[in-house]
Order: structure tokens, then C-alpha cells, then sequence
């Protein structure tokens, strides 16, 4: 009797397999993404080599680790069937390992180790900046500016770059074949509550955010080399990295304020501004060749929203702080551009300085914490709650309230000419109050690892809006390793990976784990 | 506005009650305080009565309207002490006597008298402000807004099904919730007279324990008292909190519900949660932090230390006690502990709705499902709360206050709880803020205290008045250059 061969293995989706070689999204994703960063290490440790050459070693040898790590899960796996649960903690788990890898070239180049800081304090406080630089925040604690070379100080600003759009995003845009749950990947990553999809391949849309990414941050290059008189073309792609990432890190101690110049401040505002929008926009202007912003009622309220918050600030630091006019509306505008669209960069030229919003008075600060809670457009690169969130959490504030008075009544929540839908609704409202109690809970435990409350509130909220630089000992001339221990910097770079991801892919990739403890906690009960 | 002047001259009847009582027991301390009080209180409660005779509230008002009757039933009392407290001269300006009167009926331990030279029907009328207050808050939670919305509309500010035992109609409700609330004032009362104070002094924190308003007779709240009073206030902040089905219940002698319902676990293990937690982060004992726990969380204000140098973790537990605040029936403040068990169940349920969109998640109170649209709504009156806590921040930050205060003042004086870290204090004092903060805060506590819809329909009102006002100056206007013009043209003709 002739035996029939074994069949070949196959992956979910019926596809062949390689010997040795398993069908797993989350490990192929994982893979990519650090392939990618790898490519970046790679080309920072040249510009070290070239220039100062301090940390040429560091970033070399991280780079050909996260390479030989990523190429290694990107050959040995392939993309297999995603459930929606897989969906989120690949998503997740993506980030986990993006950051702790993306932490080796600041460990190995010993960036940290200013002040004799022991090899516990370097990890910690690398993983911190490595956090804060991915998702995009721009908090930091690094406080020796000039040891780390240029190339590694450019390594810094690209992980804000990288961060930025998503690293899943670009995961997604170099894997055609992923095809199940491609949208659904980018969605979990993506800011806002809902991702546009600009064209019917969704490998293809992810290509697309990219190449209007990476156009975005040539212009602003471009721009600002136009505003520094053509003086630092490192200057300028380390900034437009910060722009285009809405991020925040810059290589200076004292950020925009550095330069001290109205035409940087302002080539700033305007990118910040423009890194607050929707890339989507930003596509179909350059795809279409026409203006669709005026058109799109977010964009409308967010720069309602800037406008309204700079003119109140303007007003507080004229009237409260005895500041000249012209002082007043260049510390405030530009500050309320910073923060409201999360980016975080600062135009103090020192501490106590016009620009350094800690010392402006209390309702100023209100208006910048709120702007902070905010932040900027849907699909835009910004962190915070997103305008489009604010606005569906009023109008259901008002709705609530009408029924309060006609309970029967269908009120049917508007956005424009679009009216949202209840499954919408309902989950802004959860996101709302899942946001709500991570700023409670936050800033309990991170007041309770040391700092004072308000030095805590601003650093929860800064860091789940990714925002960057916080209130009172985390503001925009201080250091966060000054701020708060190393458990609170712990915890806080854990809650900028939460605010990056909009919260649910992290929840959600613990919670089986959660349930299964639960089921295990009964059964020894019984 | 039948109905609202139907509630008006009901509160007027208690409120007037309640001043010429005090009135008559300052008889002797400082007589032309007392002529003052007892003759305004006489003359309120005969007006009161008189009207109420002619005043037939209609048998369904709509929600609407009851929401307005309710914003201006509060503004009414606001007023009526402001003018009182201005009157005797134991405040010298109007708004400073509008800030203290609506503290007391909002039940918010805030202040600007000095206790010291206050005279004793003045201490005696802070104090009855805020048992009014109390009176009135509990009866439109359990016997005004179940009877006209006759459903679970608006879950968490209403009793639900178990305000059918003790309301089974509105008369006997009101009858019963007046006679709890007088006897658990009485047996705080009766508990500080045996632990040695004062009749008036008793009367003054007894009537500040019983309705979470959080006066005493002196500056320093009940630091100064002895441990037992500390103890008794404890009880009874304790029992306030709770509310007033949970006296029912206890007066009833029916434990099983007490220790079935969801809302009381919570309350008692959020308690011990806050005290512990406050034990652990701070130098103080497990006494001393327990009792602060129960002050925040019935959002009474009571103090026996200066706790704002606890530290900032403590603090931060009290900030979330207060936020979260008591249990439905209260006279206190806060979300409500229901309220924030709800939110916390919608917002798990959404968690698991991400996974599957069309799972069938349900969140229940107390074994009652509640349907999607109730809990939408519940989440749209939190994010009403929440924005009003930030718009009272902003407007304390710009009056001069510094951040924490801001914060703290606005979660405070929204959950009528008063005491705050940064100017306000430990003891609720209002002489480190300006007059804007001060007014700052009239608002605040009003809202917090109406809950957010009577307080959306009152400026809903406000606003209507205001457009209608202005449309009829526009059509006057109009009407007097269309007459000007007539005139001219009439003129012209004759020329």
C-alpha cells in the first residue's frame, strides 16, 4: 500500500510555509517594524561616523541587532489569519518591542550617564526618551545636551519620526500580501477614531500617508533652512522630523528657543499647525490640487480652537504679567501652537523668560492644560483626545441634556453634514471615560512615586496626549529625571505608549491575560 | 411656573420656619440679630402659606419646566440668605453675602464669617441654610424627579425602583423623607450634647453633620472638638452620606437590602480604599485619615487637621473621594458613587465591544439592566460634569488663584465638599481669594449642587428670557423707526 506524503504545512490562510517558519502577524509585524528602525540606526551611525563620531559604536551595533532581530522574525514568520484580538495586541506588542529596542542606541552610547548615574537609572531613563521619542511626546531627560554626538541627537529626532505616522502603518505599506485586517491594523495605530481610507488597497493607503509624510517633511526642511538663513541643514531635518511627528525632542536644551528668531517661531507655528491636520487632507490637496481644508469642519474648530486659546492666553500674559503686547502674543501664539497641537517644542529662551509658560499665570496654564487634553485633527499626526472626539463628546453633552427635558425625543448627533453613528457615539463616550480615569489613576500613582500634584496632573495628562513638556517641575526649561523617580518615569513612558495608541490597543492586549488571571483566581478560590 | 411657585412657597414655608427658630434662640445674645431673623421668618412663612394657598401646582409639569422651576428654586434661597446676611450687617458687601448664602444652602463648607463674632442667630442661620439646602436637595432627588419623569431617564438622579418603599406617593414620601432627615438631625444633636457641647454649638454641627454642610462654630472645624464628637461626626457623616434610603432601611430594621445593594458596598469599600490609601501615603494614623475619607467622600468638609500637608498622594485621594462623592438619596455632593460605578461598567463594556461589535453588553444597577441610551445619557451628564469643573478651574486660575487651587477649588466647591488645598484651605476660607474668586465659586456650587440638567435648563431659561428680551427691544425699535418714519412722511405730505 503506498503512503500518501504529509501535506505541506500551511499557514491560515492556506498559504504555503517554509521549513521552520511559523504563521504569526504580531512577530512578522514586530519584524518589519524593527527592520525599519534598523534602517534608520544604520544611517545615524553613518552621519555619526562622519561628523562627531562619539557614538558611531552605539548605534552601529544597535543597528545590526534590531536588524538581525527583525530580519530574523520577518523571514522565520509569516502573516497568518488576524482575529480582532490579535489585531490589537500586535498593534500593541509592535510598540512594546519598537521601544525597548529603540532604547539600546541611548543605553549602549551611555547618554544618561551624566552625573555618574548608575546602569539602572541609564535603562530606565533611555527607555523613557526611547517611549517618549516613538509615540511622539517630547518629554525628556536628557540634561547634557552637547556630549551625545550629532548622529546620535539625529537618531533622536527620527524615532519621533517613525513614531509619528506608525510604525505599523509603515508595516502595513511594505506588506501587500497582509491582506486580512490591513484597515483594521492601521486603525488600531492610527489617530482618531476612524481612519479614512483613501484608496481601496489599504497596503496602498498606508503607502500613500507615507509619501505625503515624507513630502511634508522635505517642505518643512525646506522651510526652515529658509527661515535660518540657510545656516544648518542638520538643524533643519531634525526640526522637520519634530514638525511632521508633531514630537517635540529638539537638539537643543533650550528647543526653538534657541534660535530666538520671529521668522523660525513662525515657519514653526505653521508646521505645527499643519502636523495637527489630517494627512488625509494634506493628500487630497496634493493628489487633487485643491484646497479641501476650508471644506472639513475639523480643521474648522481646530483652528477655532487655536484661535480662541491664543487670544485668551495673548490677553492673560498682557493683562496678569505686565509682558509688552508684542511679547505677550509671540510667548502665547507660539505656545499655544506648541501645545495644542501636541508637539511640545519651546520658544523660552531660559527659565523665567517670556516663552517658559510655567511662570504665566494660573488660568493661562488652564487654557494650555486643556489645549493639552485636546489636540489636534483626526489621522493627523497629534496626540490628545482629537477635535473630532471634543466635538462629539459637546454635542452628546447637549443631547443628554435635551433628553433629559423630551425623553423620547431622536436627536441624531451632527458633524458637518454627517450625522455620526450611536456605535460611534458610544465609543467616543468609552474612550472618554476610559481617558478620564487614566489621568485619576495616573496621577495617584505617579503623585504617589513622588511630585507634587500639579507637577503630576500635567505630566499624566502631557503624556496621554503625548504631549511633551508638562506643568510646574516637568515644564519646558526643567527635565523630567529631575521631576519625578524613576518609577514615576516608568510609568509615565508606559502612559505615552497608552496616549499613542489611543488607549484600547494596550487595554485590550492585556485584558485576555487580566481574564485569564480572574478564571485562575476562582478556580483556587473553589 | 405654577409649579415653581408651588416649590418656592413650600421652601419658603421651611426656610421661614427655620429662621424665625433661630431667630428666637439668639434671644439674648445679640437681640437686634434676633428681632432681625425672627421677624423676616415670621414674615416668610406667612407669606409663604398665604401663597401657597393660591398657587396649584398643574398635575404633570414637563421635565423642562421642572428643571427650571429647580434652578430658580435654588436661586430663590441663594437670594433670600444673601439679603439676610447683608441685611444684619454680619457681612458688610452683597456679593460677599451672596458667596456665604449660597455655600450654606449648597451645603458647601465655605465661608467668610468669623465664627468668633458672629452672633448666635447668625451661626444659627448659616447653619439652618444648609439643612434647608439638604431638606431640599434630598426631596427633589427622591420624591420631585421620580414622580415627574416616571422612568429610569435619568438613571443617577433619581432613586430608581427602590424609591417605590419609601415613596410610595409624594405626599407620604415627603412626609416620611422630612421625618427621617428631622429624627437623623435630632439623634446628631443628641450625640453632641452627650459628648459635651454646647446646645448651640451641638444644634450648629448637628445640623451641619445631618446635611453635609460642614459648619461648626469655630475656625478651625471640628479640630478643637474632643474625640468624642470627632466620633459622633464620623457616624453621622458617615450616614449622610449613605442617604436616606439607607436611614429608611436602618429605621426599618431591614439590614438584607442594606448589604445587597451594589451602591452601599461600593460606598463602604471606596471608604476604606480612600482611608487606608491616605494612611499609607502621609504621617497620620488610620483615625485621623479615616475620618478626612468620610469627610471628602459625604462631601461634608469637616476637618480635625490641617490635612493639606499630607502630601500629595493623600491629597489626590481626597480630591477622587470628593469627586466621586455619596450615595443617591444624599444630601452631599459629588458624581455619586452609582454614577461612577455605571460609568466605570460602560466604559468595560466598551472595552469589549472593540473586540466584538455586536456583543450584547449589559450594565445593571443593582440587578436592573440599563439600556444603551440611558447609559449615553449618563455619559453625556459626566462629560457636562467634567466640563464644569474645568470651566470653574479657568475661572478661578484667571481671578488669581494659583493652579492647584484652581483645580482643587473648582472639584471642591462642584461636589460642595468646600475645603481645598492651595488658598481656600482645610477649613474652607474664602479670605484668600479676591471677590471674582469668590463669585467664581457661586456658580460652581450651584451647579453642583442642581445637578447638570436643572442647571443646563436654567441657563436654557436665562437664555431664552435674554433672546426674547432682545427680540421684543428689536421689535420695538423697529415699530418706533417705522413710527418716525410714518410721522416724517406725514409731515413731508403736509408741507
Amino acid at each position: 500500500m503506498a503512503r500518501h506524503p504529509s501535506p505541506a504545512p500551511t499557514d491560515p490562510l492556506g498559504r504555503g510555509l517554509r521549513r521552520g517558519q511559523v504563521a504569526s502577524t504580531t512577530l512578522h509585524v514586530i519584524g518589519i517594524a524593527l527592520s525599519a528602525v534598523s534602517v534608520g540606526m544604520a544611517a545615524c551611525a553613518l552621519l555619526e561616523a562622519l561628523t562627531t563620531g562619539r557614538d558611531t559604536a552605539a548605534l552601529a551595533v544597535s543597528a545590526l541587532v534590531t536588524a538581525a532581530a527583525g530580519g530574523l522574525l520577518w523571514y522565520l514568520t509569516r502573516p497568518g489569519a488576524i482575529r480582532k484580538r490579535h489585531i490589537f495586541s500586535t498593534v500593541a506588542w509592535t510598540w512594546v518591542f519598537t521601544t525597548v529596542i529603540g532604547a539600546l542606541p541611548f543605553i549602549l552610547g551611555a547618554t544618561f550617564a551624566a552625573g555618574g548615574a548608575d546602569f539602572v537609572e541609564q535603562v530606565v531613563n533611555s527607555l523613557f526618551e526611547s517611549a517618549s521619542g516613538f509615540s511622539a511626546s517630547g518629554s525628556t531627560v536628557l540634561a547634557d545636551f552637547e556630549t551625545p554626538g550629532r548622529g546620535l541627537m539625529m537618531y533622536r529626532q527620527l524615532t519621533h519620526w517613525y513614531g509619528g505616522m506608525g510604525v505599523v502603518v509603515l508595516a502595513v505599506a511594505v506588506l501587500p500580501f497582509l491582506g486580512v485586517g490591513g484597515l483594521e491594523l492601521i486603525s488600531a495605530e492610527a489617530p482618531g477614531p476612524s481612519s479614512d481610507r483613501l484608496t481601496p488597497r489599504v497596503s496602498e493607503t498606508a503607502r500613500r500617508l507615507w509619501v505625503v509624510y515624507i513630502g511634508f517633511t522635505a517642505v518643512a526642511v525646506l522651510a526652515f533652512l529658509a527661515a535660518d538663513g540657510f545656516s544648518s541643514l542638520y538643524d533643519a531635518v531634525a526640526h522637520a522630523f519634530t514638525f511632521a511627528a508633531t514630537g517635540g525632542f529638539s537638539p537643543y536644551a533650550d528647543s526653538i528657543g534657541h534660535y530666538d528668531s520671529v521668522a523660525v517661531e513662525t515657519v514653526a507655528i505653521v508646521f505645527m499647525i499643519l502636523g495637527g491636520t489630517s494627512f488625509s487632507l494634506h493628500w487630497r490637496a496634493v493628489a487633487d490640487r485643491t484646497v479641501p481644508y476650508h471644506r472639513n469642519s475639523e480643521f474648522r474648530t481646530y483652528l477655532l480652537t487655536l484661535g480662541m486659546a491664543s487670544a485668551v492666553v495673548v490677553i492673560l500674559l498682557w493683562w496678569e504679567t505686565g509682558l509688552s503686547l508684542g511679547s505677550s502674543i509671540r510667548a502665547g501664539v507660539f505656545t499655544v501652537a506648541s501645545l495644542g497641537t501636541s508637539t511640545g517644542l519651546s520658544n523660552a529662551t531660559g527659565p523665567g523668560s517670556p516663552g517658559d509658560y510655567v511662570t504665566w499665570v494660573a488660568g493661562a496654564q488652564l487654557v494650555l492644560l486643556f489645549l493639552m487634553v485636546v489636540g489636534g485633527c483626526t489621522g493627523s499626526t497629534a496626540g490628545g483626545m482629537k477635535v473630532m472626539r471634543m466635538r462629539v463628546l459637546a454635542l452628546l453633552m447637549v443631547r443628554s441634556v435635551q433628553h433629559s427635558q423630551s425623553p423620547r425625543a431622536v436627536i441624531p448627533i451632527r458633524l458637518g453634514r454627517y450625522i455620526v453613528s450611536e456605535s460611534m457615539v458610544s465609543r467616543v463616550a468609552g474612550f472618554f471615560l476610559l481617558h478620564f480615569m487614566l489621568v485619576l489613576g495616573g496621577t495617584l500613582v505617579v503623585a504617589a512615586l513622588g511630585g507634587d500634584f500639579v507637577s503630576a496632573l500635567g505630566a499624566v495628562v502631557s503624556a496621554l496626549g503625548n504631549m511633551g513638556p508638562a506643568l510646574n517641575e516637568a515644564g519646558p526649561t526643567s527635565n523630567y529625571a529631575v521631576a519625578f523617580s524613576q518609577p514615576a518615569r516608568l510609568v509615565l513612558a508606559l502612559l505615552m505608549v497608552i496616549g499613542r495608541l489611543e488607549i484600547f490597543p494596550v487595554l485590550l492586549a492585556i485584558m485576555p491575560h487580566a481574564h485569564r488571571a480572574k478564571v485562575l483566581w476562582r478556580t483556587i478560590r473553589r | 411656573m405654577s409649579w415653581t411657585l408651588a416649590a418656592i412657597t413650600d421652601a419658603g414655608l421651611v426656610l421661614g420656619v427655620a429662621t424665625m427658630v433661630c431667630g428666637l434662640a439668639g434671644i439674648g445674645d445679640d437681640n437686634v440679630d434676633a428681632a432681625v431673623f425672627g421677624g423676616v421668618g415670621a414674615a416668610c412663612a406667612v407669606l409663604a402659606a398665604l401663597a401657597r394657598r393660591r398657587v396649584a401646582p398643574p398635575d404633570r409639569p414637563g421635565p423642562g419646566r421642572v428643571f427650571a422651576g429647580i434652578a430658580l428654586l435654588w436661586t430663590a434661597l441663594a437670594l433670600f440668605g444673601a439679603v439676610l446676611y447683608a441685611g444684619t450687617g454680619a457681612l458688610g458687601r452683597l456679593d460677599d453675602a451672596l458667596v456665604e448664602s449660597v455655600a450654606g444652602f449648597t451645603t458647601t463648607s465655605l465661608t467668610l464669617l468669623e465664627a468668633s463674632e458672629a452672633s448666635r442667630a447668625v451661626l444659627l442661620f448659616r447653619a439652618a441654610t444648609s439643612w434647608v439646602g439638604g431638606l431640599v436637595a434630598i426631596l427633589i432627588a427622591v420624591v420631585t424627579l421620580p414622580a415627574v419623569l416616571r422612568s429610569t431617564a435619568l438613571i443617577g438622579y433619581t432613586s430608581g425602583r427602590r424609591g417605590l418603599d419609601l415613596v410610595p406617593n409624594a405626599t407620604v414620601g415627603t412626609r416620611r423623607v422630612m421625618v427621617l432627615y428631622s429624627g437623623f438631625t435630632a439623634a446628631c444633636v443628641a450625640g453632641y450634647l452627650l459628648c459635651g457641647l454646647g446646645p448651640t454649638e451641638a444644634l450648629v454641627v448637628g445640623l451641619g453633620t445631618a446635611s453635609t454642610g460642614g459648619f461648626t462654630g469655630r475656625a478651625d472645624s471640628l479640630a478643637g472638638y474632643g474625640a468624642g464628637a470627632q466620633a459622633v461626626a464620623a457616624a453621622g457623616m458617615l450616614l449622610a452620606g449613605a442617604g436616606i434610603f439607607v436611614l429608611w432601611w436602618i429605621a426599618r430594621g431591614r439590614l438584607r437590602p442594606l448589604w445587597r445593594s451594589q451602591e452601599m458596598r461600593t460606598y463602604v469599600l471606596l471608604l476604606a480604599a480612600a482611608a487606608a490609601a491616605m494612611a499609607l501615603h502621609s504621617d497620620t494614623g488610620l483615625g485621623e485619615a479615616g475620618f478626612m475619607a468620610v469627610s471628602m467622600m459625604s462631601t461634608t468638609g469637616f476637618a480635625v487637621a490641617d490635612w493639606t500637608g499630607w502630601g500629595t498622594s493623600a491629597t489626590v485621594v481626597m480630591l477622587v473621594a470628593a469627586g466621586i462623592g455619596t450615595m443617591m438619596g444624599s444630601p452631599g455632593g459629588g458624581m455619586k458613587v452609582m454614577r461612577a460605578r455605571l460609568l466605570m461598567g460602560s466604559a468595560g463594556g466598551e472595552l469589549r465591544r472593540q473586540l466584538d461589535p455586536y456583543a450584547l453588553v449589559l450594565v445593571r444597577r443593582d440587578g436592573e439592566a440599563l439600556s444603551g441610551r440611558t447609559l449615553d445619557r449618563l455619559g453625556g451628564h459626566q462629560i457636562a460634569y467634567v466640563a464644569l469643573v474645568a470651566v470653574g478651574a479657568l475661572l478661578l486660575g484667571i481671578s488669581g488663584v494659583s493652579l492647584a487651587g484652581s483645580v482643587w477649588g473648582s472639584v471642591s466647591a462642584v461636589s460642595t465638599v468646600g475645603p481645598a488645598v492651595g488658598e481656600i484651605g482645610a477649613f474652607g476660607r474664602l479670605d484668600n481669594l479676591d471677590w471674582p474668586g469668590r463669585l467664581a465659586l457661586v456658580p460652581l456650587m450651584l451647579g453642583g449642587r442642581m445637578s447638570i440638567p436643572p442647571l443646563m435648563a436654567g441657563v436654557g431659561l436665562v437664555l431664552g428670557w435674554y433672546g426674547a428680551a432682545v427680540r421684543r427691544s428689536r421689535f420695538t425699535a423697529r415699530q418706533a423707526v417705522l413710527g418716525l418714519q410714518a410721522r416724517s412722511e406725514s409731515r413731508d405730505g403736509d408741507g
